[in-house]
């Protein structure tokens, strides 16, 4: 399983979809014809970025229920690994959504649903590196950490169905129970964008295990020579 | 002799395996017991709670005669959230510092036990300080007339306040077993329970300030249910791992 792809191909693969994803962005996509106007071009990448936050944090949880089940410390660092992209990727988004928020409604901060769930999720995540930080010996970090990470993972789509009480913001609702809400052209970058996005995901997450795999053998080095 | 056995056996086989039900209110009654003795931690918690809503009055006093209506349902969560944080810090502290948790544990009690056990001994702590906090607060904020939006205010109270103790006592159990210990708990339970926040001051704040409207009080209740139903399940799942070996 680990050898299927090369790693240096999964990161052309993830750069080809990318710069496809924006030149087709750019130059097939029509411009927006609503409110957003050219503003709306950042699109291509926001809501793949979002997107992929959410899958990094969705395997962080399965990553994090496979290690309480096998206690297995190698379910720990893949968790970790995805927490630490996912919040990469969501700090990314919340840039990527101020940008566009002052182009498209001059404003930088709308405490709107969507952008409102990010923050408290970078918060959330945020919260996971700093328990990791607090506890010293290593199965009882994972465990805590496996913890969190499964109750923090709940919690994203319960605050975002709890910031709909809240007044209503400006974010524009693309795709919803009715459909896309995207024309064919504009779907077509969408879509290469979002796998550009996804096959950087695999790329990191791949590259960051097997940093984190070394790391842990040169632990072990050290400690076998008595360092 | 046989039948001597046999009634040993017998009052072995009622007397040794305690009920789940029966160890659950053990250990509520031992927490209870042991803040009743000493009431530190009840009277701190009722005075924070009180000087927090003073002091919620003079920094929202800007001008005056300013209506503070809208802020009333902010003011009374923040100030129990807060509340929240002190006491369970201070409830693992002592299990922990006395060793207390590790003879808990060395007990066969099931560990699902223990987290509803300490979780009903938490809520019924933050009840008794919103039995002096909630009327004193309507004296000091609410000016129109209550009293028939009194159940619904309640009901909007237990709901919050067992998703708050249920995350409150799986996280607390987490940190209080880390080195920074008491000061990891807020940032580890305040991302969690915005949602809570969300709903419980906005439902508190629709029923003071504008009397109890069904359709949006309705929505924040069944909030509420599903919050509490889905991290009692979650906490419940995971409290073994937590509560270590």
């Amino acid at each position: 399983m680990k050898k299927l792809v090369s790693a240096p191909a999964l990161f052309i693969g993830a750069g080809v979809f990318l710069i496809t994803g924006l030149m087709l962005a750019f130059w097939y996509s029509p411009v927006d014809s609503s409110s957003m106007g050219f503003s709306q071009k950042i699109f291509y990448y926001h809501v793949p970025i979002a997107e992929t936050a959410l899958v990094a944090f969705g395997i962080a949880f399965v990553a994090a229920v496979a290690y309480l089940r096998t206690q297995d410390l190698k379910w720990d660092r893949l968790s970790y690994v995805s927490v630490r992209l996912g919040l990469l990727f969501s700090i990314l988004v919340m840039i990527t959504g101020m940008i566009w928020g002052k182009a498209a409604w001059d404003t930088w901060w709308a405490w709107e649903p969507r952008l409102t769930t990010f923050l408290l999720v970078c918060f959330l995540y945020a919260a996971y590196w700093v328990l990791r930080s607090v506890v010293d010996e290593e199965q009882r970090r994972a465990t805590y950490a496996a913890v969190f990470a499964i109750i923090a993972f709940i919690n994203v789509p319960i605050t975002f169905f709890a910031t709909r009480f809240l007044p209503e913001g400006l974010h524009p609702v693309v795709i919803s129970a009715g459909g896309t809400g995207m024309e064919g052209s504009m779907f077509v970058s969408f879509f290469i964008s979002m796998i550009g996005m996804t096959l950087l995901l695999v790329a990191l997450t791949r590259r960051d295990l097997a940093i984190e795999n070394l790391k842990d053998r040169v632990t072990d080095l050290k400690t076998s020579l008595g360092g | 002799m046989n039948s001597q056995r046999g009634g040993a056996i017998d009052q072995g086989a009622a007397g040794a395996p305690v009920r789940g039900w029966a160890q659950f209110k053990a250990i509520v009654r031992k927490d209870l017991i042991r803040e009743l003795r000493t009431r530190d931690m009840i009277v701190s918690m009722i005075l924070f709670v009180l000087l927090a809503m003073v002091i919620f009055h003079y920094a929202f006093s800007v001008k005056e005669g300013a209506d503070l209506t809208y802020f009333t349902g902010g003011m009374l969560w923040v100030t129990f959230i807060f509340a929240m944080l002190l006491g369970l810090n201070r409830s693992f502290a002592q299990e922990k510092d006395e060793h207390c948790l590790d003879g808990l544990l060395l007990c066969p009690v099931d560990r699902v036990t223990i987290f509803l056990a300490k979780t009903v001994g938490n809520l019924v702590f933050l009840l008794i300080i919103q039995a002096v906090a909630v009327p004193v607060f309507t004296l000091f904020f609410i000016e129109r007339s209550y009293l028939g939006d009194v159940l619904p205010f309640l009901i909007v109270l237990l709901l919050a306040d067992v998703g708050i103790c249920a995350l409150g006592t799986l996280l607390a159990t987490i940190s209080m077993n880390t080195r920074s210990r008491d000061l990891l708990l807020p940032i580890l339970l305040l991302p969690l329970i915005v949602p809570v926040l969300i709903a419980a001051t906005g439902a508190t704040t629709l029923i003071f300030a504008e009397g109890a409207g069904l359709a949006d009080l309705l929505a924040r209740v069944l909030f509420l249910l599903g919050f509490d139903a889905v991290f009692l399940v979650a906490a419940w799942g995971t409290y073994d791992f937590a509560i270590g070996e």
